[in-house]
């Protein structure tokens, strides 16, 4: 398996992940149906998580195909910068999909309609339409069956072009990131402060379920919830900026990858906190009671995984060039 | 003007060498690693502990944080332990540095607002939340800037130090 292979396997996620979400969250609209909307909106964040290691894989592909007779780098620039925006029009998504989902204190079910519900189907749509941009300029790359043999860019249609205009180069982008040591000291040290943001909310939370100040009732804990997304968001957006700045040190490196698979496992352990009934649970645990052992289990590895992405995050540095497939 | 000799002395230990030097994972690296642990036990319960005594999620009842203090001190106790491991590895690196003071006397300064927040704020029992809230806003307050500052001096020794190791 080589980043091509990884490649591959995560970039139909969020091209059709976003385009099922998109239909879904439209007939919730249609249908008023209210579990069907909150599902759309799942998608769309489940999407979010899962385009940012495709969008990091994309590297190591270009690595591993582009000395091989007929691939155009121009072409590989394209996508790359097609991939960019997508990516931010995706985590802005992302991020409106988990504030509509998120219910306001003391209205048992979440309000008809609101200003998120309304960003999200607006983004949602400007996404999908983005991703299918990335998915026909990454498909020219390597399809010459749907091309037609082209190696440059050819004159695309005027919605293309119009998109085009709105691109990062992505080798401008990089150029700004390292031109000055103070920037990127500015993004590792605003990294760090989100770690401590995210560390601190989540942790109290989860020790808390564990049994630690058991005084504390959990719901008005859970309230710190947007915190600690905020934090995620700082390192999400200095993280992806660093990416773009050093990829092919990122790229290379075993820790870095590990980190995104622990976060893609806290993923789903948030999945299976908020889904799997654990979180109703606990919700109206009031002083000195006792969470039930799922909840417990999954605190527990809520906890074990952020530290292992602290762990992984702090030995990137010692492990670059630590993969050596097709560089 | 070259620093002074004792570092060059420090820096020649075994220990020292081998910390910088050596290959294991479980060297330098590991001591980063608990430093960062250390880091987020401790700024990670002050900021709640902050963000609570100024407003937010004003549902959690202040007096069970007192806790939290337990996490901090836990924190700092890995940090300083961990600190002089750090120093003891670069110490031309760090002692040669401005911004290695100036983190020392952010973290003096917010170790001793934390301190103030434990037993003026927490360690009161006759105070009512409002008066808890009251008496921490100040403090509070200080508590973030301190520690944003701390953990902001500490990223930029990364970026400022003069010698790497003593000049030969």
């Amino acid at each position: 398996m080589n980043f091509a292979h990884l490649h591959l396997l995560l970039n139909h996620f969020p091209i059709i992940g976003t385009l099922v979400g998109l239909g879904l969250f439209l007939i919730s609209l249609v249908g008023e149906n209210e579990d069907l909307r909150r599902a759309s909106l799942i998608i769309f964040a489940a999407m979010a998580l899962l385009s940012i290691p495709t969008f990091f894989s994309g590297t190591g592909a270009q690595g591993a195909i582009k000395k091989l007779p007929g691939v155009s780098e121009v072409l590989i620039e394209r996508h790359q910068g097609a991939a960019m925006l997508a990516m931010v029009f995706m985590e802005i998504t992302g991020a409106l999909s988990v504030v509509a989902l998120w219910k306001p204190q003391g209205t048992p079910r979440p309000a008809r309609w609101n200003w998120s519900l309304s960003a999200v189907l607006l983004f949602s749509m400007l996404t999908t339409g983005l991703m299918a941009r990335v998915g026909t300029t990454g498909g020219d790359i390597r399809h010459p069956e749907i091309a037609g043999g082209q190696e440059e860019v050819t004159e695309g249609s005027a919605v293309s072009t119009f998109v085009h205009r709105f691109e990062p180069s992505p080798g401008r982008v990089a150029e700004l990131m390292t031109a000055s040591k103070w920037w990127w000291a500015f993004m590792m040290d605003l990294h760090f402060i989100g770690l401590a943001l995210l560390i601190g909310t989540v942790g109290i939370l989860d020790l808390r379920m564990l049994g630690f100040a058991k005084q504390i009732p959990i719901a008005p804990l859970h309230r710190l919830v947007p915190w600690a997304m905020a934090g995620f968001a700082i390192n999400l957006v200095t993280g992806v900026l660093a990416f773009t700045g050093m990829d092919q040190y990122y790229t290379y490196n075993w820790a870095f990858w590990l980190k995104m698979l622990a976060i893609m496992l806290l993923g789903l352990n948030i999945a299976a906190f908020y889904l799997t009934g654990a979180f109703k649970s606990v919700e109206g645990l009031g002083p000195g009671e006792d969470a039930p052992l799922l909840a417990k289990i999954i605190a527990a590895s809520s906890l074990f995984l952020w530290f292992a992405v602290i762990t992984l995050g702090r030995y990137i540095q010692s492990y670059s060039d630590t993969i050596s497939v097709h560089k | 003007m070259a620093p002074p000799l004792f570092l060059q002395t420090i820096e020649d230990t075994g220990f020292s060498t081998w910390l910088r030097e050596s290959e294991s994972p479980f060297a330098f690296y590991f001591i980063l690693l608990f430093h960062t642990f250390g880091l987020a036990l401790l700024v990670g319960a002050n900021l709640v502990v902050d963000l609570r005594l100024l407003g937010v999620a004003r549902a959690i009842p202040l007096a069970p944080l007192k806790k939290l203090f337990r996490i901090m001190w836990i924190g700092f106790a890995m940090n300083a332990a961990t600190g002089v491991l750090l120093v003891f590895a670069y110490p031309t690196k760090s002692l040669t540095n401005w911004d290695f003071y100036m983190k020392l006397t952010i973290i003096g300064f917010a170790v001793w607002v934390m301190q103030r927040l434990q037993s003026r704020v927490f360690e009161d029992s006759s105070l009512t939340e409002a008066e808890m809230m009251a008496r921490g806003a100040a403090l509070a307050k200080w508590s973030l800037v301190l520690w944003l500052g701390a953990i902001t001096a500490g990223r930029l020794l990364a970026y400022t130090y003069k010698y790497l190791t003593y000049p030969s």
